[in-house]
């Protein structure tokens, strides 16, 4: 394999050795090579070097984004190893903070809904704020406002005639509560103690916190029943529990590669394109009466006209 | 038992997020002959990590070197991605 122009000389690894580094095979009764290789050392016989350089890895790496909206973005990334992956993963789910109500003060609730499923619903609404403005707060500290945001909620269903008001409690009938709390009710000394009020926080949206989806139904209620409430909202994070965790989902999976063992040709390759329902397959006129089956793009799986798959969902 | 050039390291607060990733990039080292992790228990959050090195180097360095050489790598990686999504985002508008 010695290469005539240049004097060196660059070992490499046979073709099967080769596919067993990189590739990882999905056999009928179970994917194969899925350990990557990574002890430096395992060509060593070859004279191949395995070990990886920070120049290697910063020349080989690269990032597409596939799409991306405000809830969803789906990329790849060529060059880096499943363990990395994984941690990113394992990280968006559990170790970025974020705003979620933990504290419920009931003032009044004559609905059908305990106050305790109230209170775990109202501990999983989304709440846009960013988790970057406040501090951590402990169990002995006093809610000021860099630590809690307050929310209230203040609904009565009544009947007006043939119609009835408020049926249902969304999240847009949350209200934020930039002064602190104003429970309890008679006396001075309140829950939170607000040196400030939190409308003047840096970096805070133009309509201030509230619920990033106004149209999450809280509670149902008849009319005669009312619901009034505080919710002190704080930051955390995911391993702590599941309503601090700012994704939907995340997921990774390696790209799949798709390899025809041999040549198709005819009626034969018309039938394969129509039988795969994703468009993995394409047609190409080779002039003659045959025609070859070659596959379309790099990304086949998951991904067909009507709907996108998307990794990391908000 | 001595073993030359092995060290034993017990990371507090931190669970296969890490270990995986920095036993990957031990791994990657020429200089290290064994390089592995595990989680004691499942319910204390801590691990511990084991690596064993040629006598040119010592497990601490190649400790070291292995998380200085991830953070340049993750650091490379935010850069590509910002880069990315930037322009991705200027696509948009």
């Amino acid at each position: 394999m010695a290469d005539a122009s240049s004097g060196e000389h660059e070992p490499e690894l046979p073709p099967h050795l080769e596919l067993q580094r990189t590739r990882v095979v999905c056999a009928p009764d179970a994917p194969s090579y899925t350990e990557s290789v990574q002890y430096s050392g395992a060509y060593m016989a070859y004279g191949v070097d395995n070990s990886l350089r920070i120049e290697d890895f910063c020349k080989n790496l690269r990032v597409e984004i596939i799409s991306m909206n405000e809830e969803d973005i789906e990329f790849d990334i060529v060059g880096i190893d499943a363990a990395i992956a994984n941690a990113f993963r394992r990280i968006l789910i559990a170790e970025v903070p974020t705003m979620a109500i933990e504290k419920v003060y009931i003032a009044n609730n004559t609905s059908v809904i305990q106050d305790e499923v109230l209170a775990h619903r109202l501990g999983l609404l989304p709440i846009k704020a960013d988790p970057r403005l406040f501090d951590y707060k402990s169990e002995e500290e006093n809610a000021n406002e860099k630590n809690t945001i307050v929310f209230k909620i203040d609904v009565v269903c009544t009947r007006k005639g043939e119609r009835v008001l408020n049926s249902s409690v969304t999240s847009d009938q949350m209200k934020w509560l930039p002064e602190g709390s104003e429970m309890p009710f008679n006396t001075m000394t309140k829950f939170t103690s607000f040196g400030s009020s939190q409308k003047n926080l840096p970096g805070l949206p133009a309509e201030g916190i509230s619920c990033q989806y106004p149209d999450i139904i809280v509670a149902k209620l008849r009319p005669g029943q009312a619901i009034e409430l505080e919710g002190h909202a704080i930051k955390g994070s995911g391993n702590i529990h599941a309503k601090w965790s700012p994704v939907a989902t995340a997921r990774y999976r390696m790209l799949p590669e798709v390899n025809l063992m041999e040549d198709i040709q005819g009626k034969l390759a018309e039938e394969l394109v129509q039988k795969c329902p994703t468009g993995v397959f394409d047609i190409e006129d080779v002039g003659t009466d045959s025609v070859n089956c070659l596959l379309q793009s790099r990304r086949p799986l998951w991904q067909d006209q009507g709907t996108a798959r998307c990794v990391a969902s908000v | 038992m001595k073993v030359m050039n092995a060290a034993t390291f017990t990371v507090e607060r931190e669970d296969h997020t890490v270990g995986n990733v920095i036993r990957m990039q031990l791994h990657r080292d020429p200089s290290v002959l064994f390089a592995g992790y595990r989680l004691p228990h499942p319910l204390q959050y801590r691990l511990v990590v084991k690596i064993q090195t040629t006598s040119q180097s010592s497990p601490m360095q190649a400790y070291n070197l292995a998380i200085t050489d991830l953070i340049k790598e993750l650091d490379h990686l935010k850069a590509v991605f910002e880069h990315e999504t930037s322009q991705k985002q200027a696509d948009y508008y």
